[in-house]
């Protein structure tokens, strides 16, 4: 079995040579499919207690007043976006000058649910370039190992979403500090699909985003 | 076809009319576009679209009445105009009062009902309009609405700009600016609206809505203004009661409904522009030519197909040829001292708008903001005021000099006194504290302590004084960055409460209070919350300090009830956030008890309330808070409410004589008094209410807006206090003014200054 390159199409070569070639479409999330959505650990004692209360109280101070529906943007102006190695503690996180989409989608989760917002963590896929992706490459591997999270002009990223009434989401991409546009694109930094994980969710219950309607816990291409 | 367009402006916050021209070019290739500007410095003119350029003088130089007979015969030898230039528009609904089949533009009927700031004709769209005044109001009125906005507030031009006003230094000022531009003191004040921004642009012809689409933001330039955006479709919600709008206010030609979209999804109406917007070609772009629409539905003509290229625009920077029938004028010479060539407005839009309050087609009292004789309002002065002024002999008295309005005071301290016994309950205690510093006048302690108030202290002098006056150390509260300078008048006997400023504080506090140096029956911490400016209280705003704090909470001997301590001025970040603060040190309490495991048992709140902030649904607002402590704070038994100069502010006023006045072109312009902003020092912080004497019959009449600049008696440049009122027309020299709601700080920090 091979990638097309070009055209992102899985090529079987397997079985009998009469048979005619079958082509199928590989998802594009095929990757990172069983991919469980980045947690931030607790030790048990005061030091996490405290860096948790201290995220969530500086949270609603920067709020300013504004809803609860607002996005967390603070966060990325406290930590820098890079490399995270994991496992990492809460007491370790908020010390961080830097964390990974996956440990800000997980901060930001927990002061949406805090103040009471319906919150669910997000895995996506999103096209780049292949000068992009090649860079973060080196950047964050020092040049040594492929990254996981990157495939060809692919990356993997996380992020969240909340309920923001009658089943209606908006997804909230911590590391960018925006919400991502719901609506269908391809090219440079465009969505190609989309997760809703989580184990408050139950299996099949479906959520409006846009025009799409995304069942939890089920990978949907969006674009 | 003959197509007239005016508006040619093109820099970062252009006119639409390049837009249109090129929208146009595109569906009526062979349509002779001519380009209408009133100055050469648009450098529209030079857009390769228009195929002949009609220049005409700047506004303020333009003969109104030829330039109307000029496109009159314009419009009836069958060619189109479409105005991108809102005064342009407003003086066509004046000259054309029966409209023109060729004008595409709305009638003054139909703009009386898109004027900013009201919109009447937003009835029935799913949006809101924010909350807004007129600057008619008096300046006591306005500062209130200032700070029950929080000071997001934007001071709005009756046509175009707008400007955020953070304080009131720069409120006045910005007004100043603005009144002088647009020759009109009709300006508006408008809350901030925190979201996304987009527009609905339409066309629509005698009534008819041809087509519309929305307009999401995607970049902005520093102003704000649209660098790129998205196009999709109306919603039906939206369409079918802005159709039904359009019906029935008649409207012809463009218009853009600017919006923001707020975090909870709700869309707040800005305004309505009687034209298109400048992005219009980038609708154009997507398939969606509206210009040419318009241009259809006034003709009939068919309009050549705009291919959809994308779904979203944006903008480039170009340079162009520069048309040799047109060429450069040279730059201004920037003024003596000055930076910049000051090159805005240079079409005389700006003298135009002044020109047209003049012109008797230009309705004054429909106009949203014409009018050479704006009726300012003169602020509502307590009769509680007046009455106590009655009581005083100021014929007696050297000026200027401090007023003590007695039965105001004690008033405004039984009230509080009330209030308290009201809120309090068998749960909970209900105390109020004053706050020495806000003004140590022995009569102000004097009622503080007879209606049952504590004391509270920055200073262990403040203290001395305050057990002078009768109190007792445990009905002291100490507080503040300083309050243990000259500790030769610590007190023997036990505090009521210390708050530490400090993490070293509490930790050298809690080791006096092991040694039996010092005694207290609470104990408590100051927090600075993240993203107040503030030098006070400690800073929680990074997680190392938040830790050390919640170590040396722990440390606290148990005897001591553990206290937390909240001060913030809410006339100066506002009432709406004053409230966010309060409910966010309840949170952060909330943490500190959940990690150190000490209860907090008392609260101490307060600050910089004016007086009708406090009062305007007090017991409603008060009875929230009280109702909010239980839901974090299980265990606080006592409250101690420090109103701070919402008690003082009113209990003081200051009497001023003239010395002076000095006429211009028969207009008092300037009065000398002889007091001064050494006796007023908040003048720069907040509007005071000003009474002026009838010397013959004794009577007070407050003061509203107006010409007048009130000039201090001291030699600083600075020292004007109060630059804008009214003095009634036959003030003499030897009248007398006084300032009232000068009980707070404006005594407390008053200084001498230019007495010899
Ligand atoms: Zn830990």
């Amino acid at each position: 079995m091979y990638l097309d390159a070009v055209s992102n199409t899985l090529i079987n070569t397997n079985g009998s040579a009469k048979t005619a070639r079958t082509i199928e479409k590989k998802a594009v999330f095929e990757y990172w499919k069983d991919w469980q959505p980045s947690q931030i650990s607790h030790h048990g004692g005061l030091c996490c207690e405290i860096a948790r209360e201290w995220i969530t109280a500086t949270d609603f101070s920067s709020l300013n007043g504004d809803g609860i529906f607002t996005g967390p943007r603070w966060l990325r102006q406290k930590f820098n976006w890079g490399a995270s190695r994991f496992p990492i503690h809460w007491c370790e996180a908020v010390r961080r000058d830097t964390l990974d989409c996956g440990a800000l989608a997980a901060l930001a989760h927990e002061v949406f649910t805090v103040r009471g917002v319906k919150s669910s963590r997000v895995q996506l896929v999103q096209k780049f370039s292949a000068l992009a992706t090649s860079q973060w490459t080196d950047s964050w591997g020092k040049g040594n190992e492929p990254l996981a999270w990157i495939k060809d002009d692919l990356i993997y990223h996380e992020g969240c979403a909340i309920d923001t009434g009658d089943k209606n989401i908006k997804v909230w991409d911590a590391s960018a500090g925006w919400w991502v546009d719901s609506k269908p694109a391809d090219g440079y930094g465009a969505l190609l699909a989309i997760r809703l994980s989580d184990f408050n969710l139950r299996t099949g219950e479906s959520f409006k985003w846009g025009e799409h309607i995304i069942k939890a816990d089920e990978w949907l291409e969006t674009s | 076809m003959k197509i007239y367009i005016s508006g040619l402006y093109s820099g970062t916050n252009p006119q639409p009319g390049v837009g249109i021209a090129r929208s146009l070019r595109t569906a009526y290739p062979k349509a002779k576009l001519i380009g209408v500007e009133y100055s050469n410095r648009c450098s529209g003119i030079h857009w390769q679209d228009f195929d002949e350029i009609w220049l005409q003088r700047p506004w303020n130089e333009l003969n109104l009445t030829t330039h109307t007979e000029e496109i009159r015969r314009v419009l009836d030898s069958g060619a189109l105009w479409i105005s991108s230039i809102d005064l342009e528009i407003m003086w066509f609904a004046g000259v054309f009062p029966d409209g023109h089949p060729n004008l595409l533009t709305p009638s003054s009927a139909a703009l009386e009902q898109v004027e900013k700031p009201a919109v009447p004709a937003h009835e029935g769209l799913p949006v809101k309009i924010p909350t807004f005044v007129t600057t008619e109001i008096s300046d006591w009125d306005l500062h209130a609405f200032c700070r029950e906005h929080d000071w997001k507030v934007w001071l709005k031009g009756p046509y175009y700009e707008a400007v955020r006003t953070r304080s009131w230094a720069e409120f006045e000022e910005k007004r100043h600016i603005l009144s002088n531009d647009w020759a009109t003191g009709r300006l508006f004040l408008q809350t901030h609206v925190s979201g996304y921004e987009e527009s609905i642009a339409l066309s629509a012809y005698e009534g008819e809505l041809i087509d519309c689409v929305r307009m999401r933001k995607r970049d902005l330039t520093e102003l704000s203004k649209t660098w790129a955006g998205d196009i999709s479709e109306v919603e039906a919600e939206f369409i079918e009661p802005l159709r039904e709008i359009i019906r029935k206010i008649n409207w012809t030609g463009g218009a853009e409904l600017e919006m923001v979209r707020d975090a909870d999804d709700q869309l707040w109406l800005l305004e309505v522009n009687p034209r298109f917007p400048a992005w219009i070609h980038g609708a154009t772009i997507t398939g969606r030519n509206m210009p040419a629409s318009l241009v259809e539905g006034a003709t009939g003509l068919t309009a050549k197909n705009s291919p959809a290229l994308a779904e979203e625009f944006t903008r480039v920077v170009m340079e162009i040829p520069v048309r040799s029938e047109f060429p450069l004028s040279p730059l201004p010479e920037p003024l003596g001292g000055t930076i910049g060539h000051s090159l805005k407005h240079p079409s005389g839009l700006l003298q135009f708008a002044s020109r047209l309050h003049n012109l008797s087609s230009f309705d004054e009292e429909k106009s949203n903001g014409g009018g050479k004789s704006s009726q300012f309002k003169a602020p509502n002065v307590p009769p509680s005021f007046i009455n106590d002024l009655g009581g005083l002999d100021l014929t007696a008295m050297e000026t200027p000099a401090s007023l003590f309005l007695e039965n105001t005071a004690a008033e405004y301290f039984r009230k509080a006194g009330e209030l308290a016994d009201d809120l309090s309950s068998d749960a909970l205690a209900v105390t109020n504290a004053y706050s020495i510093k806000t003004n140590p006048d022995e009569r102000l302690i004097k009622l503080a302590l007879e209606s049952g108030f504590l004391a509270e202290t920055i200073s262990l002098p403040e203290v001395k004084k305050a057990i002078k006056i009768g109190f007792k150390p445990e009905q002291i509260i100490l507080n503040g960055p300083g309050k243990w300078w000259r500790r030769e008048n610590l007190p023997d006997g036990k505090f009521c409460s210390i708050f530490c400023d400090s993490i070293e504080e509490l930790n050298r506090v809690i080791e006096n209070l092991e040694s039996g140096e010092l005694q207290t029956e609470h104990l408590g911490v100051r927090l600075r919350t993240p993203n107040v400016a503030s030098r006070f209280g400690i800073p929680v705003d990074t997680p190392e300090v938040f830790e050390r704090l919640i170590e040396a909470v722990r440390r606290i001997p148990k005897e001591y009830k553990f206290a937390a301590h909240f001060h913030m001025a809410s006339s100066n970040v506002g009432v709406g956030h004053w409230w966010h603060l309060f409910e966010s040190i309840l949170r952060w309490c909330g943490s500190i008890e959940a990690l150190s495991g000490r209860l907090i048992e008392v609260l101490d709140v307060g600050g910089g309330w004016f007086p009708e902030d406090l009062q305007k649904d007090s017991s409603r607002n008060f009875k929230k808070a009280v109702a909010l402590i239980p839901e974090f704070l299980p265990h606080v038994r006592r409250i101690i409410s420090e109103p701070g100069k919402a008690l003082a502010q009113p209990s003081m006023a200051v009497a001023m004589q003239i010395l002076e006045l000095r006429n211009f072109e028969n207009v008092v312009h300037e009065a000398v008094v002889d007091g001064s902003i050494a006796e007023l020092p908040m003048y720069f912080f907040y509007p005071h209410r000003i009474l002026y004497q009838n010397p013959q019959n004794g009577g007070w009449k407050p003061l509203g807006r107006g010409k007048t600049k009130l000039l201090g008696r001291l030699c600083m440049e600075h020292d004007i206090v109060a630059s804008n009122i009214e003095l009634p027309e036959n003030t003499q020299i030897g009248d007398i003014l006084v300032f009232c709601d000068a009980g707070a700080y404006d005594r407390s920090m008053s200084y001498v200054f230019g007495r010899g």
